[in-house]
């Protein structure tokens, strides 16, 4: 089964960010954070595409085939296939929104995740909420399709609180994006 | 009440405490016939690194960098690294290093980005190197890294454009910024400048003279989004190889220079005599993981590499067994169990190798690879990297 392969588009517009900034500018930075955030998440809808995606039971990740979408505050929740930290809606906040106080990131990492209810694959962003100390409830870790550091926006690692007024990591949100296929 | 008899009270609280301290120390002295004297309060030093050592980050949960004895299981010291800190040891030993992120009020106010400097004797801080940014990530090996001489360190950055920075250690200075698009974890490439990973699958070699570099790309040889390389991978400067593995279990060796070659893999699985690691679900199989999954000893050229049973996608599991491959004839020479599963792995470069480990619990244990017993179990050592000296 083919999974994704954008790497070609991943460099291309990794090579536009780092040609376009330059690096002692916060304004750029801000530009480059900014024009990641709908661009990041555009990534993996078009290699589903391309792909054209097994759904069968059988091509399923152990998350996948274990998902709930019931509870939102537990580590199996589908959307979380590929969530690393403290879950948000464990913080006085929801799965897309930040507990008070706190400032969501524009730039985020993504991961494609099932919906065990309809078997469909939906692209999910994970944003960081910023600004606050570690929340420390319901820490995950999922790892479906998570990558190093070289293909950074499908690393559930790297602190992305970029663009916001503090880098402090308080938790992360799973935004839904889209249909992946 | 007076000030006057406010510090009367305090003093005479103070010397009745004195007193009575003094008689409870005396009571053991007494029987060996031991006059007590008055100490005075001072500091200790230690050695510059030794092989036997090991350097436990405390990651989230512990500003520091833990210095244990791997002979005795002792603590000898610790280095300050906060959060997403990055730690490296100076070549000749002098210094040990710390890529950090400091806010002016804590969690706020105005961000310092800098590389600190710690005398390896006294552990006190030397100087910090100021630099324009850094990744902030943590528990990666290869987002700073020090070149084979010890007089440069390459710093990942990411804002989120990626970069390298590059600071003359010698000097002690920032010296320039590298763009480094699709490209990360670092490594030493001698003569050169560094080499890093990318996401086409390539292998970038960084060529810096002065402030200018050159990145050229090898052909693809692995696929960063199917069956990516574990960014904690392996250097050995030695024979300026790098040894790669990948979350399947395939094993690459590449040899650093103005062109890097890079040798066809072999599967770790196969190496022991089983099916090889697949990409597919519902395919049980033995599959390295962890933070830290491997560490080269690398005067025997054996690769140590944490194992778990799972399906494919679960490069983050502590390894429940560590298996020992040999390099040169591309077998796995040796399987051993562990009491508890382990996250991050490494390997003193002695004669007489000692195995460390550590878990998600922050217990680290040292093995001793002759005998294959545990010779220490250091509770709360911390639960992050490990750091060897390599005096290579």
């Amino acid at each position: 089964m083919k999974r994704f392969n954008a790497d070609a588009m991943g460099e291309k517009l990794l090579r536009r960010l780092a040609g376009g900034s330059s690096r002692r500018s916060m304004l750029s930075r801000l530009g480059a954070a900014l024009v990641a955030a709908p661009v990041f998440p555009l990534l993996p809808v078009s290699r589903a595409e391309a792909a054209k995606p097994d759904r069968s039971p059988e091509a399923k990740t152990g998350f996948a085939r274990n998902a709930q979408t019931k509870d939102d505050t537990k580590c199996d929740y589908w959307r979380y296939c590929a969530i690393d930290g403290a879950l948000c809606t464990c913080c006085g906040g929801g799965l897309h929104s930040c507990p008070p106080g706190a400032e969501p990131s524009p730039v985020s990492w993504v991961g494609t995740c099932i919906n065990p209810d309809d078997g469909k694959a939906y692209l999910i962003a994970y944003r960081d909420c910023c600004g606050k100390p570690a929340c420390g409830q319901c820490g995950c870790d999922n790892t479906d399709r998570e990558t190093q550091l070289y293909m950074p926006q499908l690393n559930n690692d790297v602190i992305w609180c970029f663009g916001t007024s503090s880098m402090e990591y308080h938790c992360s949100t799973a935004v839904m994006v889209g249909a992946a296929s | 009440m007076s000030r006057t008899a406010t510090k009367a009270i305090f003093a005479a609280a103070a010397l009745g405490w004195t007193l009575f301290a003094t008689a409870a120390w005396a009571a053991p002295a007494a029987e060996t016939d031991a006059v007590p004297e008055a100490e005075t309060s001072d500091v200790m030093t230690i050695p510059p690194p030794k092989p036997t050592w090991f350097f436990v980050d405390g990651g989230w949960d512990m500003a520091g960098t833990s210095i244990f004895d791997g002979e005795t299981g002792k603590m000898k010291g610790m280095v300050e690294t906060r959060r997403l800190a990055d730690f490296a040891i100076d070549p000749a030993g002098k210094f040990y290093y710390v890529s950090e992120t400091i806010w002016s009020k804590g969690d706020r106010g105005t961000r310092q980005d800098m590389v600190s400097v710690y005398d390896s004797q006294t552990l006190n801080l030397v100087t910090e190197i100021p630099l324009p940014g850094r990744i902030l990530i943590g528990s990666r090996k290869n987002n700073f890294i020090i070149s084979d001489d010890g007089k440069t360190a390459y710093i990942y950055d990411f804002s989120p454009a990626s970069g390298v920075n590059v600071v003359d250690l010698a000097k002690r200075k920032f010296v320039t910024a590298i763009e480094l698009p699709g490209c990360a974890s670092l490594m030493p490439n001698p003569g050169v400048g560094f080499s890093a990973l990318c996401s086409d699958g390539s292998l970038a070699t960084v060529a810096i003279k002065g402030s200018k570099a050159d990145i050229t790309h090898s052909a693809p040889f692995f696929s960063a989004t199917d069956d990516p390389i574990f960014d904690n991978f392996t250097y050995d400067k030695r024979k300026q190889e790098t040894t790669f593995l990948t979350y399947t279990g395939q094993i690459f060796q590449a040899k650093l220079g103005a062109t890097p070659t890079i040798a066809a893999p072999f599967s770790i699985q196969a190496a022991a005599g089983i099916r090889p690691g697949e990409t597919k679900p519902l395919e049980l199989n033995w599959y390295p993981g962890g933070r830290q999954p491997m560490a080269l000893h690398r005067p025997s050229g054996h690769l140590f590499v944490l194992m778990h049973m799972g399906e494919y996608w679960t490069h983050k599991a502590s390894g429940t067994e560590v298996w020992e491959v040999d390099l040169a004839t591309q077998k796995v020479v040796k399987r051993r169990a562990l009491k508890e599963p382990m996250n991050n792995i490494e390997v003193s470069q002695t004669d007489k190798p000692l195995l460390f480990m550590n878990g998600e619990e922050a217990s680290a244990i040292v093995i001793d690879l002759a005998t294959g017993e545990e010779k220490h179990k250091i509770e709360r050592a911390g639960g992050s990297t490990i750091t060897v000296a390599d005096p290579s």
